[in-house]
């Protein structure tokens, strides 16, 4: 297959998306469709909205783009700050979206993220950062703390 | 699938969040935020750090982290470091490796630190473990060289051997020679605390063909006149411990070993020395100015070599150093003030633990003025004064950790008389981020009080001969909100104020105190209305001498919190209240 040909993707509202073929092999499960059924037809994303896919398609660009010579590791990596300057919830597709497309560097880029922002913060600052609820007793609360802080500290 | 909340990620995508986070403080906190986060932290957690052994069990461990790769275990109080933790007291490993052999097959790593370990266990170990890889036992007891060679023929994949400090029954250096050809995964080997001579083909050998090896200790019977033979097949080596400097080098033998050591162009540490022959110094400092790492605790090497060498030292950042008798050693450390500005961390030891040190006051004080970025002292010496105290602290506001020791306990500053109370109150209020303080002299309660009421980063303080009343302790449990470790003897505390931090030796991992005042009757009601404290008194009796009657003091006490309730092997030496 030539390395201009283009590859069509379908997104979950319907709308249809061309990309080149090396954007496209970028992402393991399309890698995967297109071995199977070639590209002729196009490659149906039910999960992903046209929102995020144009997300993960401008990622893989970026990565096409970044394996020429001359960029460099600094430019990657500012590169990809820029990108993740997301909301939660788009940061929270994107990991979804990555994972079901198979895309192993966006997948550690956004979580990676989201470890950041665990890091190094209290318990209620996590509660509140991601909005979850306590649903252990104080009993419960209180065994698992004193196995952490006395035996695993 | 539109999700927008963490709460309903799926499983995998959780755990992969989780595989970026490997601090136990921050794993921790993730396993407290809901029950599901709790399930998926412990499905993942592959590392993990147990600093009191019998603080938890083995089938605790296993139950909550099915998936552990690397374990690290800490067993004996510190003080067993000086001889004050009978034999038999405890932290036998075997237990924890059966479990492990079972639940954790793909098992990584172990380190130990003053545990028991036998040659059983270590054949166990080398049998059990296929994918091991790091070994450490840092002032561990209990095996000889022959599960030394276990290790060495069954590890396929070792990368570390490490054997610090460790106490071992030396049956003759046939192990190393059990390391197979097909070994060639080392990355490091210290076996400085041997005292058999291994087979030196045998050891070029391996270390020709482990082409990764980046740190080499060896023990004192590698003699140097050989050494340049295993440089030359290990050019990327950055920490090395040499052997004896026995005889004064032939020339043939010097320039080999020159050119070989130059090439080592990575070597950053240095250690061993052993009775170094002044022949050889100029060679050692060749390499000098790129070493960040000196270890010269066991070099008898005369002082006037010793401060040449010191003075090439530039970039030096850590100096374990050893005083000779008959020399003024304080010269020897004005040149270390001088030359090394980059030194964080400086250990003077005595040459004979029981007798004279050389060093003064003085010495301390030059080097905290000239080396500003100084955090760590261990210091032997036989006098200090409150001034170069006061002057220390002054100058070194960025020490973390403090640890002096004078040959007799009790002395006061030498000048003045009077206690050391003012120089180490200075010391703990200067000094903010001050984590660990191991005291000396004579001490009354009024250090404690300035501890309480400054040492608020202490988490570790070592106490001997010192206080005067139980004011004393009192002061340090209740002011010291960090404090983790407490180790007192031969200091007049008693039950009153060991049951004054009754609550607190929850927030602690563990207390120590021998020679004190504290009795039976004191332990009891601490352990009635602690529950889940484990209040063990260390006494030796006679057999007709019944413990819980007995008013007299205890030899010795050691509490501590732990989930996995009373010890189940406890000597006959020890009573759990």
């Amino acid at each position: 297959m030539a390395s201009g040909s283009k590859v069509t993707l379908k997104s979950s509202d319907d709308e249809f998306f061309d990309v080149t073929e090396a954007v496209a092999l970028e992402c393991g499960a399309i890698k995967n469709m297109i071995e199977d059924i070639g590209i002729s037809s196009p490659i149906l994303l039910p999960h992903v909205s046209r929102k995020i896919r144009s997300k993960v398609i401008q990622y893989c660009k970026y990565h096409v783009e970044s394996q020429k010579p001359g960029v460099s590791e600094d430019e990657i990596k500012s590169r990809d700050q820029e990108f993740v300057k997301v909301d939660q919830a788009m940061l929270f597709e994107l990991i979804l979206a990555a994972n079901y497309v198979n895309n192993q560097k966006l997948l550690d880029l956004t979580c990676q993220i989201v470890a950041d922002m665990i890091k190094g913060k209290t318990l209620e600052e996590i509660h509140n950062t991601f909005n979850i609820k306590n649903d252990f007793t104080p009993e419960e609360e209180e065994e698992i703390r004193h196995e952490n802080q006395w035996a695993f500290e | 699938m539109v999700v927008r909340r963490m709460s309903s990620f799926p499983d995998e995508l959780l755990e992969h969040v989780l595989a970026f986070l490997s601090s136990h403080r921050d794993r921790n906190s993730v396993s407290l935020v809901c029950k599901s986060w709790f399930r998926i932290e412990a499905g993942s957690r592959q590392r993990v750090f147990i600093g009191n052994c019998y603080a938890v069990s083995p089938a605790i461990l296993i139950r909550r982290f099915p998936r552990i790769k690397s374990v690290a275990l800490k067993g004996k109080p510190h003080f067993a470091d000086f001889n004050m933790v009978p034999p038999g007291w405890g932290a036998d490993v075997h237990p924890w490796l059966v479990a492990m052999a079972e639940a954790y097959p793909w098992l990584e790593e172990l380190r130990l630190k003053r545990m028991v370990i036998t040659d059983e266990s270590l054949e166990l170990l080398a049998r059990s473990f296929p994918n091991f890889k790091v070994l450490v036992l840092t002032s561990c007891d209990g095996f000889s060289t022959d599960g030394l060679a276990a290790i060495a023929a069954h590890c396929r994949h070792i990368t570390e051997l490490d054997l610090q400090e460790s106490d071992i029954d030396d049956r003759g250096g046939h192990w190393l020679s059990c390391f197979p050809d097909s070994c060639t995964s080392l990355v490091s080997l210290n076996f400085a605390c041997l005292n058999s001579e291994v087979n030196f083909e045998a050891l070029e050998r391996l270390v020709a063909r482990c082409t990764s090896l980046r740190s080499l200790k060896l023990n004192r019977l590698v003699p140097l006149e050989l050494l340049h033979r295993l440089l030359v097949r290990a050019p990327h080596l950055e920490d090395l411990g040499t052997g004896a400097y026995l005889h004064e080098p032939r020339t043939e033998q010097y320039s080999k070993l020159k050119v070989a050591l130059q090439n080592c162009k990575g070597l950053q540490s240095l250690s061993g020395f052993w009775e170094v022959a002044p022949g050889y110094l100029p060679l050692v400092e060749s390499v000098c100015s790129n070493l960040t790492s000196l270890n010269l605790s066991y070099a008898t090497i005369q002082s006037a070599e010793l401060t040449n060498l010191l003075g090439h030292c530039h970039k030096l950042q850590r100096l374990w150093y050893l005083q000779v008798l008959d020399y003024i050693e304080d010269k020897g450390l004005e040149v270390v003030a001088s030359t090394c500005k980059d030194l964080q961390e400086l250990r003077v030891f005595p040459l004979d633990p029981y007798g004279q040190g050389a060093v003064t006051e003085e010495g301390l004080v030059t080097i905290s003025k000239g080396c500003p970025k100084l955090t760590s002292v261990l210091y032997f010496c036989c006098q200090m004064t409150n001034a170069a105290l006061i002057t220390v602290a002054r100058n070194s506001p960025l020490l973390t950790c403090f640890r002096l020791c004078i040959i007799d306990p009790t002395s006061p500053d030498h000048l003045t008389k009077q206690p050391l109370d003012e120089g180490f109150g200075t010391i703990v209020q200067y000094c903010k981020s001050l984590r660990r303080l191991s005291m000396a002299g004579l001490l009354t309660d009024k250090v404690f009080q300035v501890i309480g009421t400054y040492g608020k980063c202490l988490e570790m303080l070592s106490v001997a001969f010192a206080g005067q009343s139980d004011f004393g302790m009192q002061c340090v449990l209740s002011g010291c909100t960090n404090l983790r470790k407490l180790e007192i003897r031969d200091s007049p505390f008693g039950d009153l104020a060991l049951l004054a931090g009754s609550e607190k030796y929850e927030s602690m991992r563990s207390l120590w105190m021998s020679s004190c005042s504290v009795t039976v009757h004191g332990c009891k009601e601490l352990a009635a209305k602690m529950r889940n404290l484990n209040v063990e008194v260390i006494h030796d009796r006679d057999q007709f001498e019944d413990i819980s009657t007995m008013t007299q003091p205890v030899d010795g006490l050691y509490v501590y919190r732990s989930v996995a309730g009373h010890r189940k092997d406890t000597p006959h030496f020890i009573y759990t209240m």
